[in-house]
């Protein structure tokens, strides 16, 4: 196990690496002046030039000026947000709260409900259910996340008025405590459903596919010969050996649920760092932008880290190697 | 003296035979002839739209009538002959996007598969390394900093769609390589690129063609949010754009983001359809009972 | 009888009218080519073909029992695994490879035995590990520690936890090299003396058979075309495909032959067999072979074979032809 964490980890090591690097050539090697792209301006006021210059080291080689980034990292320094006149780091860590609560409880959501549905349709494939379940699944995996939000804001909130249309909180009542709590709930459920529908179909045909698989495997003749109980067999056995590839997928959709979170975040205007990253795009808040793709890249390396950390532990082919 | 041999290719099966099994399925039956339709909308759309997609009118956001099939928008533009116009760029962009990252990913897997040692162990890291990337962010950055011209969109597609089809063609490459076929070509002495383009990468081509037409899929959801987000070409007609556009009129005039959203879903599950027929087609032992 | 389901169902005779007699101590080996129905037969015995889709018909006579009529309860309750058991081929998956080796082994153990103590039922289970030459650490070790022929060690031992009277293996050396088989050949020929237990074993290696079996069944496209004391069989085969048969295996000592197989192949089972049902490939065919099917010869005491021209001398393997 320890060998296959080591190499887990350089891999993550190597990915946010390389976002580094990708953050420190961008905006070097994009079309334009990099000063431009830093303060906003097109045409900066001398001084203002110097001193960027200064600080960033653009008259300097590109290796001093990796140097000179790498150390402003280390520092938490992200540099400032063109709109927000604010550092970076501090914009950031107001809006990633919001943003952790929808894509935590979405992502764990459509794991329980695709898995669950997944199990349920391979223990009848072929039956009305499973035909039905994977026309369903396909065309949830169709959907735009913006769209099905819009759509379902129009529904719910709209036509027939039972959720809120946007924003985390009602902001003219201004609940505290535990109504706090249900308010903020109750904004949760539109976003939250979007998420879960349109990533769930990714989890039902993962747990479908290996259930499927874990049936025809030999130990299920075994303890059928030897008289087990079908129940057993299935909920002790073939769980267990079918959920593996499940805390491999969780760990795969991790970046495309942070990607479906962000657009969502923006339709409904939940106040995290998707909806963030879109003002940044509007406004061409480059350095803002940057910022969050870096903070991005690396919480989603760790939490893999994690996941893989979580399955070298459940299956004992790796944990005892 | 010399010595010449013809190396018997692996047996061409009846290209009616072949067809005759890939219209058994259904997916591909079902899916091949929605693709049909969208290819003949986006081909003849200036003849099918009703109106000119640009021309902005008086009648604004106008449900849908006889006169404007799918109403107009909040610039008084005919909805219908937008989404016909857009589904010209959604089946370019995916297409050609994923084309794109079918070839290079079958290179890059065919070369590492084939000749393994450092480039195969390059492809594996690379590979590991793409899925921790968040992709979309990845994208977004990229069009924000180099603009969003339809070509950079392809383009970036393209470059960061690769690697599924490497590791297909890869494990493809690394399994033909054993195959009697193969060995009596390096027997004879044919050059190992010439046996990597005409041997190994025809014979293993068949799961990336299924991968491909998901990631058409992929693409065309890309491009969409690129175009929602305000990153896509904004001298064409896209579904996203209109979806951004409509979400303004939300509740007065739904029909507009409605329907360019259906639009999306539609061609997209037409590709997933096809990938999964095909995916049958080539692989008829991982079907569960069906 | 099999029925495929899909586009066309198709009704597969897999077995067709093998009558077979086992005597307690006396192993008997099934050969046949793959295809020929012994698997099938194998699982028809112990009643584990799918229900929906196969069809037996006969009977199964065990220990006076006839194990078609018996209802499915009683069937897993007292026959299966208690008096009857069995091995298959794959032996490294034959457990689940994410829990561990004596967990598994314990829980079956107490399927027939739910009332014995934790600690009575490890300590069986380690004899029985025992029995079978493997050091009590199987116990708590994991299907992908151990080694193909300790895996199937484990699936021997499990199969005899009950001292069952029959025991049928499946093709259960196949997947071992031949050192291995020997030796677990050797295990298992010294488990049925001391445990009392009778064993069919199913294989395609007639040397396997040869080496460990005093009876030996010939089946060929689901019929049984000779039977018959290992010795005799081999020495003088009466039917034409055990000839063939035996034909293949090359000699390692005496005159260099020239290898032969037996040319053509199994017939489509799905259709309807007129007269014998080796006749399109038998050296010997008459008319009479085309049109009747030939009855089972009784040739001797226990000795039967399924030919016309059964007894009539014409032991020569490979018949008239040359190359």
């Amino acid at each position: 196990m320890g060998r296959y964490i080591r190499r887990r980890l350089a891999t993550a090591v190597l990915t946010v690496f390389l976002s580094i690097i990708l953050n420190f050539l961008l905006i070097r090697l994009a079309p334009g002046d990099p000063i431009s792209y830093i303060t906003g301006q097109d045409f900066p006021s001398p001084q203002l030039r110097a001193e960027l210059t200064a600080k960033y080291g653009f008259d300097r080689s590109l290796i001093v000026q990796f140097g000179v980034y790498l150390r402003s990292l280390l520092a938490g320094d992200l540099g400032k947000s063109i709109a927000g006149n604010r550092p970076v780091t501090d914009i950031i860590a107001e809006r990633i709260g919001p943003t952790l609560l929808l894509a935590l409880t979405s992502a764990i959501a459509a794991l329980l409900v695709g898995t669950s549905l997944g199990i349920y349709s391979a223990r009848r494939p072929g039956s009305k259910f499973d035909t039905a379940m994977n026309g369903v699944s396909y065309v949830f995996d169709s959907m735009p996340p913006f769209w099905l939000g819009m759509m379902l804001s129009l529904i719910f909130a709209s036509w027939f008025k039972l959720l809120p249309t946007s924003g985390m909180v009602d902001l003219r009542a201004g609940y505290t405590g535990f109504a706090h709590v249900l308010d903020v709930l109750r904004h949760l459920i539109l976003p939250a459903a979007t998420v879960v529908l349109v990533t769930f179909p990714y989890f039902f045909r993962v747990a479908r596919t290996s259930v499927i698989q874990a049936m025809s495997d030999d130990y299920v003749v075994t303890f059928r010969a030897a008289g087990m109980k079908e129940s057993r067999i299935f909920y002790k056995y073939v769980f267990r050996n079918a959920m593996l590839p499940t805390i491999t997928a969780f760990g795969l959709t991790l970046a495309y649920v942070v990607a479906g979170v962000a657009v969502v975040e923006i339709v409904f205007a939940w106040p995290g760092t998707g909806s963030l990253m879109l003002n940044a795009i509007m406004q061409r808040d480059y350095p803002l932008l940057m910022g969050l793709y870096l903070v991005i890249s690396i919480s989603v390396a760790i939490t893999m880290i994690v996941l893989d950390l979580v399955y070298a532990l459940a299956d004992p082919r790796i944990r005892y190697q | 003296m010399e010595a010449t041999a013809k190396i018997k290719r692996r047996p061409a099966r009846g290209l009616r035979k072949r067809l005759r099994d890939a219209f058994a399925i259904g997916q591909l039956r079902v899916g091949v002839a929605f693709l049909i339709l969208l290819i003949l909308v986006a081909v003849f759309a200036p003849l099918i739209a009703t109106h000119d997609p640009f021309a902005l009118d008086n009648d604004m956001l106008l449900p849908p009538s006889a006169e404007h099939w799918l109403g107009t928008d909040g610039l008084g533009r005919d909805v219908f002959s937008m989404v016909v116009h857009g589904a010209r760029t959604s089946l370019v962009v995916g297409v050609v996007a994923a084309v794109i990252a079918g070839i290079i990913g079958t290179l890059v897997g065919g070369i590492a598969g084939f000749y393994r040692g450092g480039l195969d162990r390059f492809l594996t890291e690379t590979n590991n390394i793409f899925l921790m990337i968040p992709t979309f962010f990845l994208v977004l950055l990229i069009v924000a900093f180099f603009g969003s011209s339809m070509v950079n969109v392809i383009l970036v597609l393209g470059l960061t769609g690769w690697v599924g089809n490497a590791l297909l063609m890869r494990s493809q490459a690394v399994s033909l390589r054993e195959r009697t076929f193969v060995k009596s070509a390096f027997a004879v002495g044919e050059s190992r690129a010439r046996i990597l383009m005409k041997h190994i990468i025809p014979n293993g081509i068949y799961p990336i063609i299924a991968n491909t037409t998901m990631n058409i899929s992929a693409a065309i959801l890309m491009e969409s949010s690129l175009s929602f987000l305000g990153l896509g070409d904004p001298n064409i007609v896209s579904w996203g754009q209109i979806i951004s556009h409509g979400r303004s009129y939300l509740t007065s005039g739904w029909w507009i983001s409605a329907s360019a959203g259906l639009a999306i879903v539609v061609t997209v599950f037409t590709f997933y359809l096809i990938g999964d027929g095909l995916n049958r087609l080539f692989n008829p032992k991982l079907q569960s009972t069906r | 009888m099999f029925s495929s389901a899909g586009a066309n169902p198709k009704r597969v005779a897999a077995v067709r009218g093998v009558s077979l007699t086992v005597d307690e101590q006396e192993s008997v080996g099934i050969v046949g080519e793959s295809g020929s129905g012994k698997s099938t037969l194998a699982l028809a015995i112990l009643r584990m073909l799918p229900g929906r889709t196969a069809q037996v018909e006969g009977e199964i006579r065990f220990d006076g029992i006839d194990l078609l009529a018996l209802p499915e309860e009683r069937m897993a309750a007292e026959i299966r695994w208690k008096r009857l058991s069995a091995v298959f081929q794959k032996s490294m998956n034959s457990l689940s490879p994410v829990h561990k080796i004596g967990a598994q082994m314990a829980d079956i153990y107490r399927i027939h035995e739910p009332t014995v103590s934790k600690a009575d039922v490890k300590r069986r289970m380690i004899e029985l590990l025992e029995m079978v030459n493997l050091p009590a650490r199987v116990y708590n070790q994991y299907p992908h520690e151990l080694s193909g022929g300790m895996m199937q060690r484990v699936s021997i031992a499990m199969s005899l936890m009950h001292h069952p009277r029959l025991l049928i293996m499946d093709e259960a050396t196949t997947a071992l090299d031949v050192i291995t088989q020997g030796q677990i050949l050797d295990e298992i020929m010294e488990l049925e003396r001391t445990l009392r237990t009778t064993r069919i074993m199913i294989t395609h290696d007639m040397s396997v058979v040869a080496y460990a079996c005093k009876k030996v069944a010939v089946m060929y496209a689901g019929c049984l075309v000779e039977f018959g004391d290992v010795r005799t069989v081999l020495a003088d085969p009466q039917h034409p495909y055990t000839q063939g048969l035996l034909a293949t295996i090359p000699s390692l000592t005496g005159e260099k032959k020239l290898v032969r197989g037996i040319p053509g192949s199994i017939p489509d089972l799905s259709e309807p067999i007129r007269g014998c049902v080796f006749a399109p490939r038998c050296a010997h065919a008459r008319d009479i072979c085309r049109t009747q099917a030939p009855p089972a010869v009784d040739l001797s005491a226990g000795r039967t074979a399924a030919c016309h021209f059964a007894g009539a001398g014409g032991g020569e393997p490979g018949g008239d032809h040359d190359r």
